[in-house]
């Protein structure tokens, strides 16, 4: 947790100040007829990939708020994310 | 031992002595000594014995790079007695002998290597499997480090600081003076670090001149006077390197000295930009008895002379590799040594200029050779020589043999910051080919040994971390860079790494007792990759951290493999760089807790208070840890609680019902105003993570109460769930906005009359009613009218900054009936009896709520919501062989089990949550998470405590609640 993460409303602090909320997965599902597999594999299976990869981040000691970055989990650094695609953010 | 006294160079006052003791004896050292250095001045040579071996060993390096001078300084085992400054009066011992270093009497075990080969302890020591508990504890006590009292109380001031600068300089030598200076004077905000206590590095303790004239240790001190006069540089000497990482942060240890309010502390730096200057180290030759006393590097032996005026021996004789060693040898014929010989393992490109200076002093140069076995038993008497071409060998006697195979450069913090080495050839050293972003290099880190060029690569470096700063230095840095190119390169090193020797103690790492012959063992069992032989022989795992042998073990592994340098890899260096003191690690103790607003009033004579969760509170205001009094006042006239820490949460906003519909499991659209209504929380396992109490108190405007515990996560929670909807609602958290007072027991009404603005009576306000009126004529309070503890109980919702003055106001109005406190342990044994659960005592991670039997709770006709929870409480509403939640009465009315003792019957069946001795009904009563199938009414449970010596204790499954099951004392 050593590394900065860019909050949008506080800018860039220190990886300590917030909690890790998962790899972005999407919205919930809808409840009808869903399986206990489907459900599963939506609450607890991850991508968990070398890589880089768009989780959720909450800025537990400032703001409040629930966002995503990217993040290269090799590096365990922030990376930005442009139309050419994602480069290391430092 | 008579000092040289009259060097520049030196550090030590030779005329101020101070008195401390070694292992029993008292010795003299000076002011200005290590520990290290006066227990040499004192005459002693035998420092410690080895981990496996117990040799002998002695003062190598004057870094505390291995454990060769690891000592039990006034009771703190395992010291660097190198590093540590003597001060008058210490207690200083040596560490795993019997005996003393100098006579050990498992001496002996030096001959027995042959029955510790590599990873002997495991391989050999587990078969059969009950040999292993016997060999582990022969083990501990022959092998280790130092010895700590199981009763040691650490005494000291351990503090911590986080700086914040624009450029960190790691390591206080001329490059990294150099940097400093350069990103200073272009106003960036520098911190320099230095491990030792002063500045100089490699220039520090020489007396050669510099190309201009100026020796080298007044380069030196010119540097670091220059830095001191620099606003803007901020110097940490003592200070040594922990990690590197991610984003350029820092970490390290600081030692105090006189004048700090720190004995040690830790440092954090996150800095826009880094140098690394950190120079090297020397790496051991590895020839037979290398680490015998006497054995000693260049640095050591130079510095021991230039810094403290010892001389290291008298006859020395030196086999080396770098320029270094010859200047060495030449400095310390002047001060009398006795040289026999200077054997150079390169066979070309020494320093001209050395080469003259030593045949000027007479001391015979042999280029081309190098020292094969050290000789003697406690102490170094001579060393044998070869030439490396095979035209032949000889034997000098010597007391001092100072051999060092070359230069390691101190690498770890740039790949620590994941930047990456290669091997070059030309320094046979790994140096640094890529590197993160704004982490620069220099000095001798990068190979060179030139003086100019030092500290011209030290003034780029700091020019560039500047640019990372947003400074304009283009044209300087393009001058510098230019500069640096006309000045000479790296310096050409030995590749050479062991000495053709054919014995078994040639030694790869100290601190482990490592051997040449250990890491071919691993190698022929298999193991063929330096990270794996470092882990199997502990090659480098000792309190060094790898520092010695990072070097030599991926060149032996090659070498031994017939594989080229160049595909070695040094194996990976980790945090922490050198040992940090548990001390350090803990800090200074903060113990930052809540207060509540009328703390103060609760703190009355005999109250036990707690820290609970973040809050410290009263949990009993007597020494009845049964509370007896407390209780029998509630449940029989009335009692008040300070409630403040409960959650409190204002939500509002067009989509607060949807939020409300997605977070509880009930049915939110159906809240009326001026009703309470009690749910649960779940995550989305459909496991229950909090209760409370949720109020509408207009549209799109409610008040929510969560348990203690969690209202630091609520919003978190909220704001989680509905990530995805984009919905548009506000919460704020009123926790200490709003103090709380829990007013309980048949005669609260009577109590509340008095010092309410409105009606209360049971038909005004009846059960599971919420009103807002003023108290005391102007207090703005929100009361709800709820049964926790199981009698008539109004929660008083007040500001804060009135919290005091109500809560006078309800002690006085309530003074001729006996209103008394009660704490929060009477309150858990009060709704114990009641049959109310905690969220986190009655329950646990794997808890739903159907466990609880409180899936009533859980509204099933709001599919559209999506609420968390709700998928799987219904997908697991039939699973059998959950843990279920059962009230029971012991056997015994006398004897109450411990919360947390287990339910057993052939095995575990689930554990008492909670059970009080209760004086309300005369028996023991609690509940307990069991197997569905003993929850039934009238099972017997079998409950297991600690101590109870196979004696297990009887209990009954009973309905709850166990008091007033028909509720009528709440609604009275």
């Amino acid at each position: 947790m050593s590394f900065l993460i860019t909050c949008p409303t506080c800018g860039p602090r220190k990886g300590y100040e917030f909690r890790y909320g998962g790899e972005d997965k999407g919205p919930r599902p809808d409840e009808a007829g869903l399986t206990p597999e489907e459900w599963v594999e939506y609450v607890h299976m991850n991508r968990c990939v070398a890589g880089v990869s768009k989780e959720w981040w909450f800025h537990r000691d400032g703001c409040s708020a629930w966002f995503t970055i990217w993040r290269d989990t090799r590096t365990n650094l922030q990376v930005q994310v442009s139309n050419d695609g994602p480069e290391e953010q430092s | 031992m008579t000092r040289l006294s009259e060097l520049p160079t030196l550090r030590i006052d030779p005329y101020e002595e101070l008195r401390f003791e070694y292992d029993g004896r008292p010795l003299t050292g000076v002011a200005g000594d290590s520990v290290a250095t006066a227990m040499f001045a004192s005459g002693v040579r035998v420092f410690s014995r080895s981990l496996k071996y117990h040799r002998p060993r002695g003062l190598y390096s004057l870094d505390g790079e291995c454990a060769n001078a690891m000592m039990a300084v006034d009771g703190v085992p395992n010291a660097a007695a190198e590093t540590t400054p003597l001060a008058a009066g210490m207690r200083v011992g040596p560490q795993n002998v019997r005996g003393s270093a100098d006579h050990d009497r498992l001496g002996f075990l030096d001959m027995f290597d042959w029955a510790m080969p590599a990873g002997f302890y495991y391989r050999l020591m587990h078969k059969p499997a009950a040999m292993w508990p016997i060999a582990a504890e022969q083990i501990r006590k022959m092998a280790g480090l130092g010895e700590m009292e199981p009763d040691h109380r650490t005494v000291g001031r351990y503090t911590e600081t986080y700086l914040n600068a624009e450029v960190c300089v790691v390591g206080g030598g001329p490059a990294g003076m150099r940097a400093a200076l350069a990103a200073a004077q272009y106003g960036a905000r520098v911190v320099l670090l230095e491990r030792r206590p002063w500045l100089g590095g490699s220039f520090e303790h020489r007396l050669r001149s510099l190309d201009d004239g100026t020796p080298a240790y007044q380069r030196a001190r010119d540097l670091a006077a220059a830095v001191k006069a620099a606003d803007n540089i901020r110097v940490f000497a003592r200070t040594a390197l922990i990690g590197t990482y991610n984003d350029n942060l820092i970490t390290a240890v600081q030692r105090g000295a006189n004048g700090d309010d720190f004995d040690e502390r830790y440092v954090e730096i996150r800095a826009a930009s880094i140098v690394v200057a950190t120079g090297c180290i020397e790496r051991p030759l590895l020839f037979e008895n290398n680490e015998r006393p006497g054995v000693m590097q260049i640095g050591c032996a130079h510095r021991l002379a230039h810094t403290y005026g010892l001389l290291p021996g008298r006859t020395a004789v030196f086999s080396v590799g770098s320029d270094g060693g010859l200047e060495c040898a030449a400095d310390l014929a002047d001060h009398g040594v006795a040289i026999t010989c200077v054997a150079d393992c390169r066979p070309e490109g020494h320093d001209p200029e050395l080469v003259e200076a030593l045949r000027q002093r007479n001391v015979p140069f042999l280029a081309g050779w190098v020292a094969t076995a050290a000789h003697g038993r406690k102490k170094v008497r001579g060393v044998s020589l070869t030439a490396l071409d095979g035209t032949g060998t000889r034997d000098d006697s010597c007391d001092v043999l100072v051999a060092s195979a070359g230069r390691t450069p101190l690498a770890g913090p740039v790949t620590m910051a994941q930047g990456k080495l290669a091997y070059d050839s030309h320094t046979g050293c790994f140096l640094p080919a890529s590197l993160p972003a704004r982490l620069h290099v220099a000095g001798r880190l990068t190979g060179l040994e030139d003086p100019a060029a030092i500290e011209t690569s030290g003034h780029g470096a700091g020019l560039a971390a500047a640019a990372d700063c947003g400074r304009a230095v283009e044209t300087e840095l393009r001058e510098c860079d230019e500069r640096l190119g006309q000045l000479p390169g790296p310096a050409a090193g030995s590749g050479l790494v062991r000495s053709p020797t054919h014995g078994r103690k040639a030694f790869v790492c100290f601190d482990e007792d490592a051997t040449v012959k250990n890491v071919r063992q691993a190698i022929d069992q298999g193991f063929d990759v330096p990270e794996l032989i470092k882990r199997f022989a502990s090659v480098g795992t000792g309190p060094g951290q790898g520092g010695l042998p990072g070097h030599n073990l991926p060149m032996l592994v090659a070498e031994l493999r017939g594989m080229p340098p160049e595909s070695a890899s040094p194996t990976t260096m980790r945090a922490p760089m050198v040992p940090v003191s548990m001390a350090t690690l803990a800090g200074s103790s903060h113990d930052m807790c809540k207060r509540t607003p009328v703390h103060d009033s609760q703190k009355l004579p005999g109250a036990i208070m707690r820290r609970i969760g973040a809050w410290r509170r009263v949990r009993y205001f007597s020494d009845d840890l049964l509370c007896r009094a407390e209780v029998r006042n509630v449940r029989t006239n009335v009692g008040m609680l300070d409630g403040s820490s409960l959650g409190k949460f204002r939500l509002w906003g067009p989509d607060a019902l949807n939020a409300l519909q997605r977070i509880y499991v009930s049915d939110m659209a159906k809240l009326r105003p001026g009703r309470v209504k009690y749910s649960a929380m779940c995550n989305d396992d459909g496991c229950v993570v909090d209760d409370g109490i949720v109020i509408k108190r207009a549209d799109n405007e409610y008040y929510l109460t969560t348990s203690s515990g969690r209202a630091g996560q609520t919003v978190e929670w909220f704001r989680y769930h509905t990530r995805y909807d984009g919905w548009d609602f506000k919460m704020v958290n009123l926790t200490d906005a709003l103090g709380v007072i829990n007013l309980s027991g048949p005669n609260a009404r009577t109590v509340l009359e008095r010092v309410a603005d409105a009606r209360v009576s049971n038909d005004a306000f009846p059960f599971s009613g919420y009103r807002e009126f003023t108290l005391l004529g102007r207090v703005p309070a929100r009361v709800m009218r709820l049964g926790f503890v199981g009698e008539l109980s109004y929660e008083l919702h007040v500001p804060s900054s009135y919290m005091r003055a109500v809560w006078d106001g309800v002690a006085a109005a309530g003074t001729d009936l006996g209103i008394a406190n009660f704490g929060v342990e009477a309150q858990n044994i009060m709704r114990m009896e009641k049959g109310h659960l905690i969220v986190g005592s009655e329950s646990e991670q794997r808890t739903t709520l159907n466990d609880l039997g409180l899936g009533f709770l859980w509204s099933r006709n709001k599919p559209e919501a999506r609420t968390v929870g709700s998928v799987a409480l219904a997908q697991t509403l039939e699973q059998p062989d959950r843990l279920k939640l059962v009230g029971f009465r012991m056997d015994d009315p006398e004897h109450t089990p411990r919360d947390g003792s287990i339910v057993v019957d052939e095995r575990i069946r689930g554990w008492v949550c909670v059970a009080r001795n209760s004086d309300a009904l005369s028996q023991a009563v609690g509940m307990a998470l069991v197997d569905e199938p003993l929850s039934g009414e009238g099972t017997t449970l079998q409950i297991y405590e600690d101590g109870c010596g196979g004696n297990l204790a009887t209990a009954r499954v009973v309905p709850m609640p166990f008091y007033d099951p028909g509720g009528a004392r709440i609604r009275m």
